[in-house]
């Protein structure tokens, strides 16, 4: 569903990614892991088009990048994103950030898309607060109103831009739990994260991305307890 | 020295009209000033990152908003006010070569009695509209480029238009942030459109002036409409004050 070749990626002279190629299947959750300043998460931007890319293509859900036919606004449509600073908007209350977009872009009727909003805050437990503010929330659960404001457009894949990274530890829990059940429900995801703990439980695969370029992918298991790499082994003795 | 309030009394209907026609300059200079201003102001953080309409953008719009800005407040108002009257004024609607008669758009009679009727009202809303777009487009584009970029990516990662993105998610924050300078901005145009008078814009200014000329006294005049001017800036600012207070609702909590 996602393919990309040779993906470069240059701000000014700084040559960010260098070259990744990979495919992404349906139903795939794949953790995209390495050290700051890899790439990864500029590699997560180029996939829904926030960042325009030097050269190589990309494909997602049948639209082409770089390519003037496709409408960036529909491949958006299909694709989802949470960011790390979750991005809520600030003046709209939680069910307003949610039914903004299906209503705007999809011209969703108002009534369904609150009674859509209403189960998907149902599932990531926070329906008591339909009505607040973000600034009234916690991180944790901005970021899970985040994640309910994605879905809101049925998306066809995932992407999560360390999630919890700008979360206090205690938080962490609750976002990660609510990313556990969409993985279990057959979400296709792609989450640039620290947390290894879900990389290696709840991942299909797992990409070492270093140096702009993927160093290493495999399973899980694989990564975290057979590395070839050097990198990889360097980087994982750091963070385990 | 002993005042002369009679000078005041004789003319009060003069006054009146005057205020009036103040508080209409005013409302409508404020309500064109600000779309001209947004308008100015999108295009001036018109930009893109694709080929040919980065630099159609970047050539076609940013620049010469740039330039108009820095012309407009680069010049006197009153200054603006006068080269509008005489000049783009006559080019428009001059009942005998105006472009709007020549082009056959407005007849020959009404030129003529719009020119005469509203020929300085037209042309004060004009210069000042022209000269406040420059500064709120300055406020649009600060007010747009404190708004996290965050905002704007989220929007568009849902796949919001960018016209919807800035209608329903950057304007409301932006305009929040603009109304105080907003305010300010309204209250300037309020105390400028007395330079109105200076073509014969039959204002408060004007009222003080015609009335001062007929007694040839003119401290009460003036220190009639110090104070009517006074009045209306400081409800003015009571009233931004008050819009604040509500739209500030939302994220004070």
């Amino acid at each position: 569903m996602i393919h990309i070749k040779n993906l470069q990626k240059q701000f000014g002279t700084i040559h960010v990614l260098r070259g990744i190629s990979c495919d992404i299947q349906e139903k795939e959750v794949i953790s995209i892991i390495g050290p700051s300043g890899s790439g990864k998460s500029t590699f997560l931007r180029c996939i829904n088009g926030l960042e325009d890319i030097t050269s190589g293509e990309i494909e997602v859900n049948g639209f082409k990048l770089p390519d003037a036919k496709t409408n960036i606004n529909q491949l958006r449509e299909s694709v989802g994103m949470v960011f790390q600073r979750f991005n809520l908007f600030p003046h709209m209350t939680v069910l307003q950030n949610l039914i903004l977009a299906p209503m705007d872009v999809k011209k969703m009727p108002k009534n369904e898309a609150i009674t859509k909003a209403e189960g998907l805050l149902v599932k990531v437990g926070l329906i008591d607060k339909i009505d607040a503010y973000p600034n009234q929330l916690s991180g944790g659960q901005q970021q899970r109103v985040a994640i309910a404001r994605a879905l809101m457009m049925d998306p066809k894949v995932m992407l999560f831009d360390e999630p919890t990274s700008a979360l206090d530890p205690e938080l962490v829990g609750e976002v990660l739990a609510v990313m556990k059940s969409l993985a279990q429900e057959g979400m296709t995801m792609v989450v640039v994260t620290h947390e290894m703990g879900f990389a290696r439980e709840m991942s299909t695969r797992v990409i070492f991305i270093d140096q702009g370029i993927i160093q290493e992918q495999g399973s899980p298991e694989q990564i975290f307890t057979r590395p070839q790499n050097e990198r990889t082994q360097l980087f994982l003795s750091k963070v385990l | 020295m002993a005042f002369n309030w009679q000078i005041v009394e004789e003319y009060t209907p003069l006054f009146i009209e005057g205020a009036k026609t103040t508080v209409q300059c005013t409302i409508i200079c404020v309500i064109l000033g600000t779309l001209w201003g947004l308008t100015l102001g999108i295009g001036r953080t018109a930009s893109t990152k694709y080929g040919l309409w980065k630099w159609v953008l970047y050539y076609g719009v940013q620049w010469p908003v740039k330039i108009y800005v820095s012309a407009f407040r680069g010049t006197p108002l009153f200054v603006q006010i006068m080269v509008v009257h005489y000049v783009l004024m006559p080019f428009f609607l001059n009942p005998r070569d105006g472009l709007l008669v020549s082009d056959n758009l407005i007849s020959v009679a009404t030129a003529r009695y719009w020119r005469s009727e509203y020929g300085a009202f037209i042309s004060c809303v004009t210069a000042i509209t022209l000269n406040a777009g420059a500064y709120i487009s300055e406020i649009f584009r600060a007010g747009i480029e404190s708004i996290d970029k965050g905002q704007m990516e989220a929007a568009r990662s849902l796949g919001m238009s960018y016209g919807s993105t800035m209608r329903k998610v950057i304007l409301p924050q932006a305009f929040k942030r603009m109304l105080p300078p907003l305010g300010n901005n309204a209250i300037a145009i309020l105390k400028d459109s007395s330079l109105g008078a200076a073509i014969g814009l039959a204002d408060l200014a004007f009222a003080a002036r015609t009335s001062g000329a007929a007694y040839g006294s003119y401290s009460e005049p003036y220190i009639v409409i110090s104070i009517v001017y006074w009045v209306m800036t400081f409800s003015l600012s009571l009233l931004v004050k008050y819009l604040e207070k509500r739209l500030g609702k939302s994220d004070s909590h």
